[in-house]
């Protein structure tokens, strides 16, 4: 026990975290990677005015965030294994899995508050781009979309950081993501450090966040 | 040869005759004042002009051509849509709130349409708003954004925005109706200056003085309808009609009269 706190020793723990540390980093740059593009087609889904789309979309988004996280893990390493026909069965490897889940879930609660960004523009905006001659698209990419940008940074950068922490869930795969790693160690050296360490590295990761979205904010403030 | 006919045309919002069988031509250098109470279905007129509301029925001839027919079965066809494409940046519009491009300066406000729609070079576009910019007095404006210009200096790049097209026709809805009384002044001055230049205009205005001097026509509209028309002399002086009459009546047009 006293030996843990021996400056080798902790090193090396140091050393396992950033090990973790570093899944979990994976974990949130793909997840951020496909989920924000994924977001806005499916937000698009969702404000279509033709059923056949907007319905499923709702039930997708309904199910992902109505439901734990922690379960949508499970499914998706559990499901291509076992419930698809015979045949048809694969084994999806467990971080793809993870970045499945994490990229479908994140993206329905973008998808949501993309909807909120682009519903909050008012008409006016879509009224004197149609007279100039805007077509549907130039209108969208370029006069509703940066607006929407700049007032759906605050609910972003929410998410962003909660999907820091989300991270940790990953570890239900047997994936040695960053607060595994802790705990493992903690059970180790029978001491509650190794987790303390890790809620400072989490902290860390969402203090870069907290800064990068600041920066947004500031670079999109030249107009109101 | 008039620039704009408009035959018996109708738009309807759930049972709601906004606006109920108008007929009307616009000359090309000409000047159409619309007056009538709230409600009469002002907007709604130049909303479908503009394109932005589907008519319920009618006939509009733009320029020589059919843009919009009802068919005997009442069947309502617009021209294809790569055509409207064309005609849209040709009538140009003028909202009551401004409606500016808030993310885009006073200049990229201007360019933005003649540069994408248009097709210009970055170049040209900027030459046409910075003679615009000049034209409207707000030269030194050219790199504000929106939010630093009050409602009279957004009203004028709203309306350089629109010449920047190059437009047949600019409509106008209560341009000055979102300023505050002392701003508007700047705005009519744009718009006479325009008239003068014999820019074809059609402007819905609670401005009574400012249609009686400036429009060659007016249309009085009541519950959906054209229920008078005539020079300003006529319907300011001597309306026949007794709504038009009843209307009149509310408004002081100060020491012009
Ligand atoms: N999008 C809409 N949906 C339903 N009804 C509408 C819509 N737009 C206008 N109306 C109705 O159509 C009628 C005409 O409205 P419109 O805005 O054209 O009047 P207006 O003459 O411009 O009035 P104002 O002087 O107040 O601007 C009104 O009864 C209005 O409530
Ligand atoms: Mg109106």
């Amino acid at each position: 026990m006293l030996s843990f706190w021996d400056s080798a020793s902790f090193f090396q723990m140091l050393l396992l975290l950033c090990n973790g540390a570093l899944t979990t980093l994976q974990v949130f740059f793909l997840t951020l990677l496909f989920s924000l593009p994924l977001g806005l087609l499916i937000t698009l889904g969702r404000m279509s005015p033709i059923i056949l789309i907007n319905a499923p979309i709702r039930f997708f988004i309904l199910i992902m965030r109505g439901t734990p996280l922690i379960l949508q893990l499970i499914f998706f390493y559990f499901a291509p294994s076992s419930m698809l026909p015979e045949g048809l069965k694969f084994n999806l490897p467990r971080f793809t899995a993870a970045i499945v889940a994490f990229s479908l879930n994140y993206a329905a609660y973008f998808a949501e508050i993309y909807r909120g960004g682009i519903e909050s523009i008012p008409r006016g905006q879509y009224e004197a781009a149609a007279v100039l001659g805007f077509t549907r698209r130039q209108t969208f990419f370029r006069i509703i979309l940066p607006q929407v940008i700049k007032r759906i940074l605050p609910p972003i950068s929410n998410e962003v950081i909660t999907l820091v922490k989300d991270t940790a869930l990953v570890q239900i795969l047997g994936i040695s993501e960053l607060f595994r790693v802790a705990r493992n160690e903690a059970n180790r050296v029978f001491s509650t450090v190794p987790l303390f360490v890790a809620g400072f590295f989490y902290l860390i990761m969402n203090w870069v966040v907290t800064k990068v979205f600041e920066k947004a904010e500031k670079k999109l403030s030249y107009y109101r | 040869m008039p620039i704009l006919e408009v035959k018996n045309l109708v738009k309807n919002f759930d049972g709601l005759e906004a606006v109920n069988d108008v007929s009307f031509t616009i000359s090309q250098g000409e000047v159409l004042a619309v007056i009538g109470p709230s409600g009469s279905g002002k907007s709604t007129l130049l909303r479908c002009l503009t394109l932005l509301e589907k008519i319920d029925r009618g006939t509009v001839v733009f320029a020589g051509k059919t843009i919009i027919e009802t068919t005997a079965k009442g069947q309502v066809r617009y021209a294809p849509e790569e055509e409207l494409r064309k005609i849209r940046p040709r009538l140009g519009m003028v909202f009551q709130s401004f409606n500016l491009f808030p993310h885009f300066s006073v200049l990229r406000n201007i360019t933005e349409a003649p540069v994408h729609v248009a097709g210009l070079t970055e170049e040209a576009a900027q030459a046409i708003a910075f003679e615009l910019l000049a034209k409207i007095g707000l030269s030194d404006k050219a790199h504000a954004y929106p939010y630093q210009l009050s409602g009279g200096q957004s009203q004028r790049v709203a309306i350089a925005r629109a010449l920047a097209m190059k437009p047949d026709i600019l409509f106008f809805d209560e341009p000055t109706s979102a300023l505050d009384p002392e701003l508007t002044g700047e705005v009519l001055k744009v718009i006479r200056t325009l008239a003068e230049e014999k820019m074809t205009m059609m402007v819905v205005t609670h401005e009574m003085g400012f249609a009686y001097e400036v429009a060659d026509r007016v249309l009085f509209m009541d519950k959906g309808q054209i229920i008078e028309e005539g020079n300003p002399e006529q319907i300011f002086r001597q309306p026949t009609n007794e709504r038009t009459k009843a209307f009149l009546k509310n408004f002081n047009y100060g020491s012009r009269f």
